[in-house]
């Protein structure tokens, strides 16, 4: 199966946007994001902190929902999903 | 009007047009890209899900502050020092309504809306932190 894994504003540049992944059954969200992120250790940086948590800041989002840390640690991907990934917000 | 798009936008058309029956009020919030020693200013924004939540927003405000229309344009892409950012228009039975209809709207953009602006200056550019962090991802309240 296969998952898109979108990042946005500063995460974008350090990582790419639009990035299709195949994703192995049992795959939560953190470790699709972690494991396309490690290509960039600023990148991985960015999200993660040294213990691999998601940063406070980092929001996560599944086919256009929020979704809290704790519950993307342990949220297996599905096939078709679009992870996205994001700083706070600046519009206005 | 709700919409995310890279071109300006007519302002007095659209003023214009909030016209409703039992119009007293229009509130016009023009955001414009400041000269903060930058040169441009460079929008994105995460539309799928962005435009989705400008509706929301522009719904609770009507039904919050009893608004006879509401128009929200969000540009991205570059903007030169000066242009139009974000173009809200709101019309109501009374100033009251406007002026708060008005600030409802973009305070909720700026606490939610997946919109990020980068200051390019002549030595790069930098990100402009966002004023609201959302704590571990917490997604924000159904406004319907």
């Amino acid at each position: 199966m296969t998952a898109k894994v979108r990042f946005f504003a500063r995460f974008r540049e350090l990582l790419g946007s639009d990035i299709p992944a195949p994703v192995k059954t049992g795959t939560t969200l953190a470790d699709l994001i972690g494991g396309i992120a490690k290509k960039n250790k600023e990148g991985y940086d960015a999200i993660f902190d040294e213990n691999g948590r998601f940063r406070e800041f980092v929001i996560v989002m599944r086919n256009g929902k929020r979704i809290e840390h704790a519950d993307a640690e342990k949220t297996q991907v599905a096939d078709g999903d679009e992870i996205a990934i994001f700083p706070p917000v600046a519009g206005g | 009007m709700i919409t995310i798009q890279r071109e300006d936008v007519d302002i007095g058309r659209l003023v214009a047009e909030a016209k409703r029956a039992g119009t007293g009020a229009i509130v016009v919030f023009d955001g414009v890209v400041r000269d903060d020693n930058i040169q441009e200013i460079e929008l994105e924004a995460y539309a799928d899900v962005a435009v989705p939540e400008l509706q929301a927003i522009a719904k609770e405000a009507t039904k919050k502050f009893a608004l006879l229309h509401v128009d929200i344009v969000h540009r991205i892409g570059r903007l030169a020092i000066g242009e139009n950012i974000l173009i809200i228009i709101v019309s109501a039975g009374h100033r009251e309504e406007a002026y708060e209809g008005s600030r409802f709207i973009i305070e909720a953009i700026k606490k939610s809306v997946p919109i990020w602006k980068k200051e390019l200056t002549k030595d790069g550019g930098r990100w402009v932190p966002g004023e609201h962090t959302h704590g571990s991802g917490k997604a924000r309240k159904s406004r319907d």
